[in-house]
């Protein structure tokens, strides 16, 4: 038992009193291994959540599960109650790797257009649609583009076009921008916190980056390796809209740091 | 930096034509026998003379039509059952092993096969050209629905697209490349083997053509045939060369 | 045991082969034109006693590989002299296009014509056939060389046959032998076809007697040995190229 194991219990659920997403004693084995146990946790309704640990606690995971791409072995995940028991087409995935996640025959517009396809829109109101999603994510000008024309920052925001036509009530991206270099990860922090402020979605957001969880979330949680728990919920008490600049040199953003810095060396060791 | 390559081919052209008149050279000079190596102008010769007198032109459009409906057959087999086992890892599992070892076999092979069944007609030579050209299609299509990147099926089931979108929308676009490469070698085994089989056959067409040239020692008429092979083997890949820049635009180099 | 792990490749085959048994075994007609699965196994076996199948194999390959050996000599030299110097091969681009496409065997009366049938005549096709290949891909390979290797040969001053033999085939070598491995298999083809159209000798010429004189289960088992032998040859190669070259060669080769 390391000396960070399960601090706190309580912190673990959400503000809201309804959860929108909620883990049950979920157990999840796979291939023999244990890979999660025991996790309980909620998410509130429009809640940021980011997720962190070192590697091999589950994080990517427990997205999978939320995501209805694997299926618990004991428990349940649940959203708005009823039990997830395949992917839905309100909960959208961001993937990290997007070089694999598009399709490189279809054009910049073809790609977003996909979703609208799976969702039977009618091929009328593809147009104005994918403008407006374009316009969002700051690919307007690309729409004719093929994906292996773009720069991998750009490909990552069509990524997110394309979930967006979704019209997805919750956003699970696993880590999205681990791929890409500061200063576009930073620019596409600031870009998702826009887009969630003007959709109100709820985000489960798997990441390695210790300030960028905290700089996200609304609640950062710390994971524990082999097996998989949720060891200690930190609540995250920075204004919004978030800074880049002026967030990041407040005093509580640089205690989170600290605080997270050390779960996550302890949680190594 | 279009002018450059223009002029590059316009070089090689001149070199090609270089080619020619060193052959007429040396069918002059008699260094190889004229039996053998009739001068560019006498193969030339027999070539205007066959299309004028009517002769070649039906045997050229014999040959085409075999290789191609014969091509076409195997693609539509071929893409079609290759879809189907490419997509299930079972069926793969199941049949792969039996078709990589059928895939060395000379399609020439089958031949004395088909005779027997089908006995020296057309309906044989078109059997073979088929048979022969299913093969690559077969491996290349199923090796193209196999290696779908994986990640793209879990994006489709995210987004709750059916089981035949899938197929259409993502497995289908992700293997046209290697089925495309299948249909470029399967043109050219449907080339040759047209070729043995109207030998074989005495089926009006190129390949009989040039088989009876050589036997009456009618060299310009066989060297034109053997020209006109090479233009339809040229002039086919370079058809299904266009379609295929056209379908795979999106894979314009970085 | 079956359900699972590799065993499951068998599967079909097997059961194939046990359906047209029984096919064969309870329709008792004879036929000219098919054979059950056990009387090619003894025609086969009994082909193999008496030294024909053997004989027959002797001669394709001797063409075979002959045929391979010189269009081996001719694709490498013009390939690299093509790899090496860009303008030749930008000179030689239509020259090359244009002879490619021929079908070696629309080559065979040529051949016929000045070589009578024999050995000559079916060497000299398998080595037009086998000599576009290698050409090709000795080309590409040799102008996908790590640019920094001929930087170095520049800077030692090494001239043009050192290079070609210090730096150039040693690094091209990985993907020179792929191009063998599939012009292999493509020499096998090609004397087999040449032997079943025209050429009196070999396992195409048998393959083609066996069905002329009506003899089924013979025609099948020399199919069935034509495979293997193919087969077998594929294997063999893949079995050096994994020993040259290891493992590395052979995933970035599959393409």
């Amino acid at each position: 038992m390391t000396a960070v194991e399960i601090r706190s219990r309580a912190p673990v659920s959400a503000p809201s009193t309804t959860p929108l997403i909620a883990f049950e004693r979920v157990d999840l084995v796979l291939g023999g291994r244990k890979i999660l146990e025991g996790i309980d946790l909620t998410i509130g309704q429009g809640e940021f959540v980011c997720v962190v640990g070192p590697s091999g606690c589950g994080k990517t995971t427990m997205l999978r599960l939320i995501a209805g791409l694997f299926q618990p072995t004991a428990g349940r995940v649940s959203y708005q109650g009823k039990p997830i028991a395949r992917p839905r087409q309100d909960i959208a995935i961001v993937f990290q790797d997007y070089g694999k996640a598009l399709l490189p025959w279809r054009t910049v517009s073809g790609n977003v257009a996909l979703a609208l396809e799976a969702m039977g829109v009618p091929k009328s109101q593809h147009g104005d649609r994918i403008s407006g999603l374009l316009a969002k994510v700051g690919l307007a000008k690309h729409a004719d583009k093929y994906p292996n024309q773009l720069s991998g920052g750009m490909q990552q925001r069509l990524q997110i076009a394309r979930c967006l036509a979704q019209e997805p009530a919750v956003l699970l991206m696993d880590e999205p921008f681990g791929a890409l270099d500061a200063m576009t990860r930073q620019g596409l922090q600031d870009e998702v916190l826009d887009i969630v402020a003007q959709t109100g979605a709820t985000v489960f957001f798997v990441t390695h980056d210790l300030e960028e969880a905290i700089y996200l979330g609304d609640r950062v949680i710390g994971l524990l390796p082999n097996p998989g728990r949720v060891a200690e919920s930190f609540p995250v008490d920075l204004a919004r809209p978030r800074d880049q600049l002026a967030t990041r040199e407040e005093h509580e953003f640089l205690r989170l740091r600290r605080v997270l810095f050390d779960f996550i060396k302890a949680a190594e060791a | 930096m279009k002018g450059a390559r223009i002029a590059w081919f316009a070089g090689s052209i001149a070199v090609g034509a270089l080619i020619v008149v060193l052959w007429q050279f040396a069918a002059d000079a008699k260094l190889v026998s004229p039996v053998f190596l009739p001068g560019p102008d006498r193969a030339w010769t027999a070539l205007v003379r066959g299309f004028a007198s009517g002769t070649l032109e039906p045997k050229l459009l014999g040959t085409i039509e075999r290789m191609f409906y014969g091509w076409l057959l195997a693609s539509l087999v071929g893409v079609a059952l290759g879809a189907l086992i490419g997509i299930s890892a079972v069926a793969r599992a199941y049949l792969a092993p039996m078709l990589e070892f059928l895939r060395p076999l000379p399609a020439s092979a089958i031949i004395p096969v088909a005779i027997a069944l089908l006995g020296l007609s057309e309906g044989m030579v078109l059997a073979v050209i088929a048979f022969g050209a299913l093969w690559p299609m077969l491996l290349a299509t199923i090796h193209g629905f196999a290696a779908v990147e994986p990640r793209l099926y879990e994006v489709s089931r995210a987004l709750g697209l059916s089981r035949w979108s899938v197929i259409w929308k993502i497995a289908l676009p992700s293997a046209l490349p290697d089925i495309l490469a299948g249909m470029r070698l399967g043109l050219t085994i449907a080339l040759i083997l047209a070729v043995v089989g109207e030998m074989l056959a005495s089926r009006d067409g190129l390949g009989l053509w040039i088989l009876l040239s050589a036997r009456s020692f009618r060299a310009p008429d066989l060297f034109a045939g053997v020209i006109l092979l090479g233009l339809v083997g040229f002039v086919s890949a370079m058809i299904l060369t266009l379609i295929e820049h056209r379908l795979l635009r999106w894979r314009a180099t970085r | 045991m079956i359900r699972s792990g590799k065993w499951r490749g068998l599967v079909v085959p097997v059961a194939l082969v046990v359906i047209a048994e029984i096919a064969a075994r309870s329709t008792e007609i004879t036929s000219d034109t098919l054979a059950a699965p056990s009387a090619i196994i003894v025609a086969g076996i009994k082909a193999m006693g008496d030294g024909t199948i053997l004989a027959a194999t002797g001669q394709t390959l001797a063409t075979a590989l002959g045929g391979l050996g010189l269009g081996l000599g001719i694709g490498l030299v013009f390939g690299i002299l093509l790899g090496i110097f860009p303008i030749a091969d930008r000179l030689m681009e239509f020259s090359v296009e244009a002879f490619r496409p021929i079908p070696s065997v629309a080559l065979l009366p040529i051949a016929m014509l000045v070589f009578g049938f024999g050995y000559r005549m079916e060497i000299s096709i398998v080595a037009f056939g086998t000599m576009w290949p290698i050409l090709i891909l000795t080309r590409s390979a040799v102008a996908g060389i790590e640019p920094r290797l001929l930087e170095v040969s520049r800077v030692l001053g090494l001239g043009l046959f050192a290079r070609v033999t210090k730096i150039v085939l040693p690094a091209a070598l990985p993907r020179i032998f792929v191009a063998f491995r599939l012009a292999a298999g493509v020499a096998l083809i090609v004397a087999v076809t040449v032997e079943i159209a025209a050429n009196p000798l070999g396992l195409g010429y048998a393959i083609m007697s066996a069905q002329q004189s009506l003899d089924p289960a013979l025609m099948f088992a020399l199919l069935v040995w034509i495979g293997l032998i193919g087969w077998g040859l594929n294997m063999l190669l893949v079995w050096a190229q994994s020993r040259l070259f290891g493992r590395a060669a052979i995933v970035e080769a599959a393409q």
